[in-house]
């Protein structure tokens, strides 16, 4: 007998499977639910669904069909509880442009772009594209407005961008743009460079000859590699940055990217840091905390990566250089961004699956990679 | 968490709404393609802007509405959508008049869909299809969409209270309002017992009608009223300071302006004008729209009224929805809260500002970059922009006299209201870090 089990998650009805953490986990919000599923677990129909309101689920009967849909909206009236309600489960192939979304969304802010690893960024024009287009065609899944039902919010930032591609050699790029246009169209995106993307397509001799300008992502990596500068430090190592405690689109996805060293300042001592950037944003603002026993030091990287912090002990008092001398370094930990617990194994999983999507993209159903994906696995090589 | 799940052993019957509709769509047959999605059901903006409000009607219609229809109501809905089939089809083709016209005119602003879906069943039912040899609607139409009725109807306001006598007969009449307006005695306890039963749980039929019998009870109840009244007394004494709930600048209340004067937000602060002014924004889609004057006669009762609210059921409405806004938190996991539907929405904003960690636009309950930190701080004060925004709400269904009697109905304002607070405090996150993308 086939049944769908709930509980009482976080005073939400859910279904009783546990998602895994950030940043493995893959989420999208429709109206009235919130559905996750783990990135490198091939199984659609593995979803998650937590209600966040069942009476605005109107397209449950859509995943569960409608028999479904009435037995669960029923059985879920009253307050959070365990529940299994029998004769009930997901129809096969409904969720998957569902979790072709959500991994869309997950591209657009977890992809471990490194050149270290040699994992090549996406192009965000394209993926954003691609991600808008298939919002749209879920939008029976949108009727109250979520954070990701936001369409022009995708498509705005990249009118120029997309002009430039209308030369492109390549015609799944073009065609790509095309529809991306014809949607922008639709939506009323009606600001300059949108009206120009509109008049480039209908007469194509208007594009100046721009080429595929897909925008090389590692131009802003800084010079990490390029070690230490001046004398021998008093202490040196590595560190490790956790994605969920910085913004994407700034930090080289690999581990021990962040160089520090201790160096005399005078009758002091500061650390440098230094973290592998990946771009395009800068690093500017980003917090680093350097904690060595009692010691420590708080600062700010600047915009490609590095931060110069006076370390000062429990009472706040400057370290004199010689007390520097004797202190014990290799136990320092450096903290780039928010506290975050984020274990390296996770993220091994990420970049394994990351680097298997590039070799293999896939070609159908939730799993068929997108053109921004699938472009970057062809430059690899 | 309870450890061993029961069987659910409701026997369900009926039909989900949206699939109603998606069936009775696919009946009309070919002539609406450009109201459709690809599989051939109804576009969301199709269901949003022509079947729910002109064809099913759900303002008249509530049984329309429910997420789950009887089989009856679910028979009468699909005759009303095939039965309309003709001018479906009619507004169909209208559509694709106007976007033609759009296209060229060059006009880009606003989604089409939105903005032309209302007006393409209005003329389906007032000219039937376009015709060949009509060249003049679709522009006309046009005008009239972009250039704004209530544009116009803005300039009218305007016009009407640029007249110095106009504003001191309407400032003269306010002062008799506001002295009108006593408290009386109130038994507060008693009425937040009430209060709770209707915002906690309902697990059974018999709880459920209780709690409708109890709502009434409310609406019957002085309290809202003088508690309203009472805001505006020095020294008197309220459950809560209408200045830190974001309704007013000063304590007690003030009786607002006419017109100009203060630049504050507030609900309560603000203008006779400004409210009349968000009256007629609001009424894109009505008909009928009462005359400006006395559009403005009764928002000055109304401004001068507890709460700024008219009606007993609005004024319940609002303590009630005060009532959950201070329990409400969403990144402060400390925070519980006392009643059943306001624990409802702190679950479900919990939810949401997980679906921003899962994302990495939020560190596990904090900023993830410094740019974020007004925002974020500014999510500790939910309470201020819910209440303003319930205040909106209730302020339109005041103008209009659209009721909130329904439990249920009030019970589901006050979670979307929940819902657009959120969103909108989301997307300015969400925005902080997408800036740099753009430049």
């Amino acid at each position: 007998m086939t049944g769908m089990r709930f509980v009482a998650e976080s005073g939400l009805w859910t279904t009783g499977r546990t998602e895994p953490a950030t940043p493995l986990v893959a989420v999208l919000e429709l109206s009235g639910a919130v559905l996750s599923w783990a990135i490198d677990d091939p199984r659609e129909a593995a979803a998650q669904i937590a209600f966040t309101d069942v009476s605005r689920a109107d397209w449950l009967w859509r995943v569960l069909g409608e028999a479904g849909h009435v037995a669960v909206a029923a059985a879920l009236a009253g307050e959070p509880r365990g529940l299994e309600v029998t004769g009930v489960e997901i129809v096969p192939g409904s969720v998957a442009p569902l979790r072709r979304l959500a991994v869309g969304h997950w591209l657009r802010r977890w992809w471990p772009a490194s050149r270290r690893d040699g994992i090549p960024a996406l192009d965000r024009a394209l993926l954003d594209v691609e991600v808008a287009l298939l919002t749209a065609g879920a939008q029976d899944f949108f009727t109250d407005d979520t954070l990701d039902s936001d369409v022009t919010g995708l498509l705005a930032p990249h009118a120029t961008t997309l002009i430039g591609y209308l030369q492109a050699d390549d015609a799944r790029v073009r065609e790509l743009v095309r529809a991306g246009a014809e949607l922008a169209d639709e939506a009323g995106m009606d600001d300059e460079g949108w009206a120009e993307l509109t008049a480039a397509l209908e007469d194509s001799s208007v594009v100046s000859d721009l080429g595929l300008g897909r925008r090389d992502d590692y131009a802003l990596a800084a010079g990490a590699d390029s070690g230490p500068r001046g004398a021998a430090p008093i202490g040196r190592g590595v560190a490790s940055i956790s994605w969920s405690a910085v913004p994407p689109g700034i930090f080289d996805a690999a581990e021990d990217t962040v160089d520090w060293s201790v160096d005399p300042a005078g009758p002091a001592v500061v650390a440098v840091v230094r973290a592998a950037l990946i771009g395009p944003d800068p690093a500017t603002g980003i917090a680093v905390r350097v904690r060595s026993g009692a010691v420590s030091g708080d600062g700010a990287l600047d915009a490609d990566g590095s931060a110069t912090l006076p370390l000062v002990d429990a009472q706040r008092r400057p370290m004199p250089e010689s007390s520097a001398w004797d202190h014990d370094w290799p136990s320092t930990s450096v903290i780039v961004g928010a506290e975050a617990s984020e274990p390296r194994e996770v993220r091994d999983r990420v970049r394994r699956w990351a680097r298997a999507r590039l070799d293999q993209p896939g070609d159908r159903g939730a799993d068929k990679a997108f053109l921004a994906e699938v472009l970057a696995g062809e430059s690899a090589y | 968490m309870s450890a061993d799940p029961q069987l659910a052993t409701v026997v369900a019957v009926g039909h989900p709404r949206r699939a109603v509709i998606e069936a009775a769509w696919q009946a009309i047959g070919p002539g609406v393609e450009v109201l459709s999605s690809d599989d051939g059901g109804p576009l969301t903006r199709t269901v949003k802007r022509i079947l729910d409000p002109l064809v099913l009607r759900l303002r008249a219609n509530p049984q329309y509405s429910a997420p789950v229809v009887t089989p009856d109501t679910a028979a009468a809905m699909r005759g009303l959508i095939i039965d309309n089939a003709p001018q479906l089809r009619a507004a169909a083709a209208w559509f694709e008049v106007l976007k033609l016209e759009r296209r060229r005119q060059r006009i880009r602003t606003g989604n089409a869909q939105e903005l032309y879906f209302p007006v393409c069943f209005e003329l389906a039912v007032t000219k039937g299809a376009p015709t060949p040899e009509d060249r003049d609607t679709a522009a006309a139409v046009l005008t009239d969409v972009h250039q704004g009725r209530d544009r116009t109807a803005i300039e009218v306001l305007h016009e009407y209270v640029a007249s110095p006598e106009v504003v001191s007969m309407l400032s003269a009449q306010l002062d008799r309002s506001w002295r009108d307006v006593k408290p009386g005695e109130t038994e507060l306890d008693a009425f937040m017992a009430e209060l709770a039963t209707v915002l906690g749980p309902a697990t059974s039929h018999g709880a459920a009608v209780a709690r409708q019998r109890v709502w009434s009870a409310v609406i019957a109840d002085a309290t809202p009223y003088n508690l309203g009244a009472l805001a505006r007394v020095e020294s008197a004494e309220l459950p809560w300071s209408i200045v830190k709930l974001g309704l007013s600048s000063v304590a007690p209340q003030r009786p607002p302006a006419v017109y100009g004067g203060g630049d504050s937000d507030r609900p309560l602060d603000r203008t006779v004008v400004d409210r009349v002014r968000a009256t007629l924004r609001r009424a894109l889609d009505r008909d009928a729209l009462p005359d400006i004057p006395l559009l403005c006669d009764e928002e000055v009762d109304r401004a001068c009224a507890p709460w700024g609210l008219l009606a007993e059921d609005k004024q319940a409405t609002m303590v009630a929805g005060i009532e959950v806004a201070i329990d409400l938190a969403p990144l402060d996991r400390s925070v519980s809260t006392r009643y059943a539907l306001a624990g409802h929405i702190q679950a479900r904003l919990r939810k949401e500002a997980y679906v921003l960690h899962a994302r990495r636009y939020l560190a596990e309950g904090g900023p993830i970059h410094p740019r974020q930190r007004q925002i974020v701080d500014d999510l500790a004060s939910y309470p201020q922009p819910y209440l303003s925004r319930l205040w909106a709400r209730l302020h339109g269904r005041d103008v209009w006299q659209e009721p909130c009697d329904d439990v249920d109905d009030v019970r589901s304002l006050l979670e979307g209201v929940a819902r657009s607070v959120s969103l909108d405090h989301r997307s300015r996150i969400k925005s902080m870090l997408e800036l740099q993308v753009a430049g």
